[in-house]
């Protein structure tokens, strides 16, 4: 028998990772196989409190556990910030199409993301790094407020700048200490030369502010609105195309998205709000 | 189709309920409500000429439902066999339309489906449209077509009853000692009536007539200002959308009882100003007036994209609802005259 869509599976926190002062990472584990495509999303439940949309930031080859990265935004998120260890979760999904990956295939993959942003990115960029002879190359060009404010650092800071194949760029809004890299939003450490636009994709997920202002650089360097893909993330409620929060246009978010090409959205008012 | 003629509803309605739940117009100040049929009662049977104030929505996706318990899981069940009495075309058109959204064959609302499958479908005729009906303007007739197990034709002392499925059918043949055959004059005489409030709908809404398609003219209407202008009065009641028998928008909220959890499901509305706002804030909506664009897109123009019909069905519930002087045929009727000019503009550039 079909599961009752609106019935989530069951599932328990195991690990919280503190990811910034308004970020943490929480490692879940569904007691059922999940199975998802990177850049899907599912809808997370806490019992009696409520449900909100994430999409995970881990690697799908994983199909134990994922991993989803949370900002302290409002009341729900705020709540899930005080959970601990052990805490029982339900979860619903995966839902909408992911990143398509097999089209970024012999291209370069551009990818530009800020803030809370960098967690849908996290888990298309261990999915291109666990294949990355598919690609020309993986270059990445991230923004956060200070250099606390980055997630992942461990490994941002580090192991994934060493990847061969991949160019990580860095920059913050404002830094006091020992950092050394760029001070700017992430628009200005963007350069036409970055990739091949002609044989390249663009990912962009971040605030709504700097997806615009990142979209309008591009089109300036040339991009066609075909080859830049954003992740929309609106009040996806049912996950299923029926409850109507999350529509944008004819499109509703969580199912024909999260993820559209900006060509597909560009004629919609307020996309950007 | 098959048809029979019966000479009062009573004995009709009571057979019914000795197999299943039975809901019955009421009128109820100036408009019918459906109360549930009690055949002890000694309450005269009414015949609805027009659509009942309530949309049918409420008996296939109720105002507040359980959608999900847990840990437990929880699938619908206990969902009796019921029959609605007395339902328009435009009730019908309208469940025609509900379905696509909860039957779909990817997500289907297992709630949804269980009502439906349960659900005993007697239709009416029109025979007095109110003022706000418009559904001849959106392809309606004030009679049903399709879509009904039995439908009921008030012709002068009788009742013409046809069947219009093999459910109908069968609870017919069932309780044939009820029925008598009809005749041709009966069912000439049906049809002259009908012709008859048709002809009434298309005198009422003369004054509405379309020189494009509604669809071309609302997609047209993505930069108009007409809705800035017409949400105006809007208090955001939201009534439209409630006795709006094809909305359908809900949203889902976990409640914590006694011993378990729960997940509801709950009527929504896009007039609503925290609609689709997201944690943090953003809200593509927040203006009326793009709300209100946002709710004549969707029922003109994206639902037909994906599903193939008009997400209206011209039952004007909303017209008698407003709290303000939000008119959705004022509004296309305004919609209407901005194409036009536009087209007109158009034409004389291209001169």
């Amino acid at each position: 028998m079909k599961r009752n869509l609106y019935q989530p599976i069951n599932g328990g926190i195991v690990d919280i990772i503190e990811e910034s002062p308004t970020i943490k990472s929480f490692v879940v584990v569904p007691e059922e196989t999940f199975r998802f495509e990177t850049g899907q999303f599912v809808e997370l439940t806490l019992p009696g409190i409520g449900e909100a949309p994430f999409t995970p930031s881990s690697s799908p080859s994983d199909t134990t556990k994922m991993e989803i990265t949370i900002m302290k935004a409002g009341q729900m998120t705020a709540l899930l910030h005080d959970c601990e260890k052990g805490q029982k979760i339900g979860i619903r999904g995966p839902y909408g199409k992911g990143y398509p990956v097999g089209d970024f295939i012999g291209k370069d993959v551009y990818i530009i993301g800020g803030g809370v942003g960098l967690a849908p990115i996290r888990s298309l960029f261990l999915t291109l790094v666990e294949r990355i002879n598919d690609f020309k190359s993986v270059v990445c060009r991230f923004g956060a407020k200070t250099p606390d404010d980055f997630i992942y650092k461990n490994t941002l800071f580090d192991s994934w700048q060493k990847i061969d194949g991949v160019d990580i760029k860095l920059t913050v809004d404002g830094a006091s200490g020992d950092w050394d890299g760029n001070i700017g939003v992430v628009t200005t450490i963007l350069s036409a030369g970055d990739v091949d636009i002609s044989n390249a994709v663009v990912v962009v997920c971040g605030p709504p502010i700097m997806m615009k202002f990142a979209t309008m650089k591009l089109l300036e360097f040339g991009f066609g609105p075909e080859q830049i893909y954003l992740s929309m993330e609106k009040n996806m409620s049912c996950g299923v195309g029926k409850c109507g929060h999350c529509m944008i246009g004819k499109y509703y978010v969580c199912k024909d998205g999260p993820v559209f090409t900006y060509e597909q959205i560009i004629g919609y008012p307020n996309i950007w709000d | 189709m098959q048809a029979v003629l019966i000479s009062e509803l009573k004995p009709f309605l009571d057979a019914l309920t000795q197999e299943m739940e039975l809901y019955v117009p009421r009128m109820s100040g100036t408009h019918y409500v459906y109360n549930r049929y009690d055949a002890s009662a000694k309450v005269p049977i009414e015949f609805n000429n027009i659509r009942v104030c309530t949309p049918v929505k409420e008996f296939l996706f109720p105002l507040r439902e359980l959608a999900a318990v847990y840990p437990e899981s929880f699938e619908p069940n206990n969902i009796k066999p019921f029959a609605v009495f007395g339902l328009k075309e435009c009730d019908l058109r309208s469940i025609e339309i509900l379905d696509r959204v909860f039957k779909e064959a990817e997500f289907e609302d297992p709630f949804y489906v269980a009502r439906r499958e349960k659900m005993f479908i007697i239709s009416s005729d029109c025979t007095r449209p109110a003022d706000s009906c418009f559904c001849n303007v959106l392809g309606g007739k004030p009679f049903a077509q399709n879509g009904f197990d039995l439908n009921v034709s008030q012709v002068k002392e009788h009742f013409v009853i046809e069947v219009g499925s093999q459910k109908g059918k069968d609870f017919i043949e069932k309780h044939s000692g009820l029925f008598t055959k009809t005749t041709e004059a009966i069912l000439a005489e049906r049809d002259k009536i009908r012709i008859e409030t048709q002809k009434q709908l298309e005198h009422n809404n003369a004054d509405l007539e379309f020189d494009s398609p509604v669809n071309e003219i609302v997609e047209n209407s993505q930069d108009s200002a007409v809705y800035d202008e017409e949400a105006k009065t809007c208090v955001e009641c939201q009534a439209c959308t409630r006795v709006c028998p094809t909305c359908h928008c809900f949203y889902l909220y976990d409640t914590r009882q006694k011993d378990y959890f729960a997940k509801m499901k709950m009527w929504d509305s896009c007039m609503r100003i925290a609609y689709a706002e997201v944690a943090g804030g953003a809200n593509p909506r927040k203006a009326l007036g793009d709300r209100l664009r946002h709710r004549f897109m969707h029922k003109f123009s994206y639902f037909l994209e994906r599903y193939g019909l008009d997400m209206c069905v011209g039952c004007g519930r909303c017209v008698d609802a407003e709290a303000g002087e939000v008119d959705i045929r004022k509004v296309l009727k305004k919609l209407n005259e901005e194409l036009k000019g536009k087209d007109k503009t158009k034409a004389e550039a291209a001169k």
